[in-house]
């Protein structure tokens, strides 16, 4: 008799039959987020209540076996994709919205609801929760907690973390603890912080204390073509060197417009070289204030049109091609990889020319689409799997457009995360010491190592370890992975 | 009390590395404006970061400002304007940057701008054992690793000590107006919820005053929607024009959901940020007063640290004590950094 076996039974027993999968093809479907890492684990479970959270920390805990948590499983990082005997945490049957409180501008919802069915809840009372991820109509609150969520919209509102105002947490070892306040600040160290954007590894979100946006009373949205790429960013610069913050300022060069014509009937101008999507919101005077500035940045600019959003149907066009953008890929090549830099602003031009470069030598397809305002790129390589050579051809030119970014003073990731797919390249952002004071925070919630391990930092990052930290660089970090989990 | 004045990163990390070697116990400070906050703590020296004043580097463009961690301020104030923008904070000139960030003193245009954690990118620290790390990055948006720097951000300088900062900084509002209505809280939270976009809406015993900030025609736009809601008597540009809470001996700040303002006030000595949950009590000791305070204000899931004066941060809850209690042991294992200060008595 297996541990595995015996964990088996032992959450059948908590959760009932019918919550735990252990067949051969959910096992498969469950060794892999949205990345393209794959992994492989011992059992699938899908809790319903903290209680059973509990119930499946303590099991897993019992018999020795790690726990990932996972929600909808649309990670590109692969920070969800299990290795090993893992049991597979799935939160996704957790999806009620357990009270709205307008007037403490908060609502207590379970990590499994999706992102826009707690928006579309929020709206018609006049509120809305404002990360919006492009996989917002799949995407899960507890994920957009795990990996601090970004979306077009962070760049005017904050990422998630300036969104959640309190966590209830199952710690590695199966206590329950409420990390922040419904209150604007709480006592200690400020581990609600910590724990967005965690990746998983520091504990598995329970429910989340959301803080309630009011809805901007207008909004505006225009779409404008430049014939050069570099014109479009240097409006985006002229916009907020000129005090405007929009809501969201979008770029998408002319291959993924392409595309995302193709797949959402947008009406796109596909024969521009980049289109810039900006979005003011305000009161109805704000909204005429930022517009102008806008307007005359993107003339400066030399912007060829303007298209603009009269009615809420024609936003959600305009919207539509952006956001289905990496469905829209699929009509380029069967596979992608997209990346997630963060470069600053005004290094947009230099970064995107390098971008291309380095897709021409590998002779790769690439397309672009990002949040210009905050320099969040998001290159997409596609490639088709099963010409030999191309994947590695895509590897190699993924790890040189990470380092071009880094080198530009940029971050690895903007909203995707670490996980498993850029943990090596951590060495690259933080020296021994950054990374010895990360493993710190890991081992002050999960001294056991208990909680999606091999995640987000690369092996030999140490709490108070020097000697080991210091031996660690992505090369030697990369062969301690088991075997066959990439890819 | 003996006094290290550290001229560089290094010697801070020096000074740290010291203290542990010879056991002796260090208070950081910065401008002295937020030390009251925290638990009495019994300390050999002071660490002061005030040598540590650089602007390091600032792009207007880029919405970001690196400075260093004893900056005062009004330096900070002064550069940003340069660059048409300001770090949200409405802290006193003479605070410094370090010492805002560590004591998680509140903006009170927090309705409008957020927290002030929220605009900390990336720091650079040195830790209880005398490490130099860094967390963060200077983008808007990462997600990197742990957001240490946001945990270290309001840690009150026990578990590391700020010496840089990148900040995330906002273009300056066109136009500021105050108005000023008789009023109570009932009238504040109508205020908040019913004119968009307004930067703070402050009740006090006397009056509520509501702060617009942005473009002219968009407050001139948000004043005449709160006409609608009450009529104001007398418009200026300052926020908040009256402190009543700034005369008395002790002064707590306390953090409640917005709802539950009610439940924190008490006397006529202070003044409560509607939408928000903040609300500055004047006392005039930190005895009875502040214990039936403090009695109130955790009962009802808030907390009550006094921020000038005695009285330390109280007792209330503190989320995962455990947690807690490694982090601090992780960061400062020989209890360096103001042992006792912290929440928990950490």
């Amino acid at each position: 008799m297996t541990d595995v076996d015996d964990a088996r039974r032992a959450l059948e027993d908590a959760l009932g039959p019918e919550h735990v999968l252990s067949d051969p093809l959910a096992l498969r479907l469950y060794a892999r987020d949205a990345s393209m890492v794959e992994g492989g684990c011992a059992l699938v479970v899908f809790p319903e209540s903290n209680e059973e959270i509990v119930a499946c920390v303590r099991v897993a805990n019992e018999h020795g076996l790690p726990v990932v948590p996972r929600g909808s499983g649309t990670g590109l990082a692969g920070g969800s994709t299990p290795i090993g005997d893992a049991v597979v945490v799935v939160t996704t049957k957790m999806t009620r919205i357990l009270e709205i409180r307008p007037e403490d501008r908060l609502a207590w919802v379970e990590p499994g609801v999706p992102n826009l069915d707690l928006a579309n809840t929020l709206r018609p009372r006049g509120f809305t929760f404002a990360p919006d991820p492009s996989s917002q109509q799949t995407s899960s609150i507890g994920g957009n907690v795990s990996t601090n969520a970004g979306g077009p919209h962070c760049l005017a509102y904050g990422v998630t973390s300036s969104h959640v105002l309190a966590l209830d947490v199952v710690l590695p070892d199966g206590e329950v603890v409420r990390l922040g306040s419904e209150g604007p600040e709480a006592g200690g160290f400020d581990l609600r912080a910590l724990m967005v954007g965690a990746e998983g590894t520091l504990g598995i979100v329970a429910a989340v204390c959301v803080r309630l946006t009011p809805l901007a009373p207008v909004t505006h949205t225009m779409l404008f073509d430049f014939m050069s790429v570099a014109d479009c960013a240097g409006a985006v610069s002229r916009i907020i060197a000129d005090g405007v913050v929009p809501a969201a300022l979008e770029m998408m060069d002319q291959g993924i417009v392409v595309a995302a014509e193709r797949f959402a009937h947008a009406g796109y101008p596909t024969d521009a070289a980049a289109i810039l999507i900006v979005e003011v919101d305000g009161t109805a005077a704000a909204v005429d204030a930022q517009t102008r500035v806008v307007e005359t940045a993107t003339q400066a600019h030399r912007a060829r049109s303007v298209r603009v959003a009269e009615n809420d149907a024609e936003r959600a066009l305009i919207w539509k091609g952006r956001k289905s953008s990496f469905g829209a890929v699929a009509t380029i090549a069967p596979h992608y990889h997209l990346h997630d830099c963060v470069v600053p602003r005004t290094q947009l031009v230099e970064v995107l020319t390098g971008v291309y470069e380095i897709a021409e030598r590998h002779e790769l397809v690439v397309t672009n689409v990002f949040h210009a305002g905050d320099g969040n790129l998001h290159p997409l390589l596609s490639f088709d799997r099963s010409v030999p050579g191309t994947l590695e051809r895509v590897l190699e030119a993924s790890e040189e457009i990470v380092r071009l970014c880094v080198g530009a003073g940029g971050a690895l990731s903007g909203e995707h995360g670490i996980g498993l797919e850029k943990r090596d390249f951590m060495p690259l952002v933080f020296t021994a010491e950054d990374l010895s004071a990360q493993a710190c925070v890991r081992s002050a919630f999960d001294p056991a190592g208990r909680m999606n391990p091999q995640k987000v930092l690369p092996d030999g990052a140490r709490c108070g370890d020097f000697a080991m930290a210091r031996g660690s660089d992505a090369t030697r970090a990369a062969e301690d992975l088991p075997g066959g989990a990439w890819i | 009390m003996d006094l290290i004045h550290p001229a560089s990163k290094a010697d801070v990390v020096d000074a740290v590395q010291d203290a542990n070697a010879s056991a002796r116990r260090l208070l950081v400070v910065g401008g002295r404006r937020h030390l009251d906050k925290g638990n009495p703590s019994e300390v050999d020296a002071e660490l002061w970061t005030t040598q540590l004043d650089r602007l390091v580097s600032y792009e207007p463009a880029e919405m970001i400002a690196v400075v260093e961690a004893g900056m005062r301020v009004g330096e900070l104030r002064r550069a940003l304007a340069e660059g048409g923008q300001e770090w949200p904070s409405d802290a006193p000139d003479e605070a410094t940057v370090g010492g805002v960030i560590a004591s998680g003193s509140s903006s009170v245009r927090r309705l409008k701008v957020g927290a002030l954690r929220d605009t900390v990118l990336e720091v650079e620290a040195v830790t209880g054992d005398g490490r130099l790390v860094k967390s963060g990055a200077r983008t808007v948006k990462n997600v990197t690793g742990y957001d240490l720097h946001k945990a270290i951000a309001g840690s009150l300088g026990t578990l590391a000590i700020v010496v840089q900062v990148a900040l995330k900084v906002r273009p300056l509002p066109r136009a500021r107006r105050t108005l000023t209505f008789e009023g109570d809280l009932s009238l504040a939270s109508t205020l908040a919820a019913s004119v968009p976009g307004a930067a703070g809406v402050l009740a006090h015993p006397d009056e509520v005053e509501l702060h617009l900030q942005g473009w002219p025609e968009e407050v001139d736009e948000q004043a005449s929607i709160a006409e609608r809601v009450a009529r104001s008597s007398a418009e200026t540009d300052a926020f908040p024009l009256v402190r009543p809470w700034d005369a008395s001996p002790v002064v707590a700040e306390v953090a409640v959901p917005p709802s539950k303002l009610g439940g924190a006030v008490s006397g006529d000595m202070w003044g409560a940020l509607a939408g928000v949950g903040l609300v500055w009590v004047g006392l005039e000791s930190a005895d009875g007063d502040l214990d039936a305070l403090r009695e109130r204000v955790h009962a009802i899931g808030g907390i009550a640290p006094v921020v000038r004066g005695p009285g330390g941060l109280g007792a209330p809850p503190i989320p995962a004590p455990s947690v807690q209690r490694r982090l601090k042991e992780a960061f400062d294992p020989n209890g360096v950094l103001g042992p006792g200060r912290g929440w928990g008595e950490l």
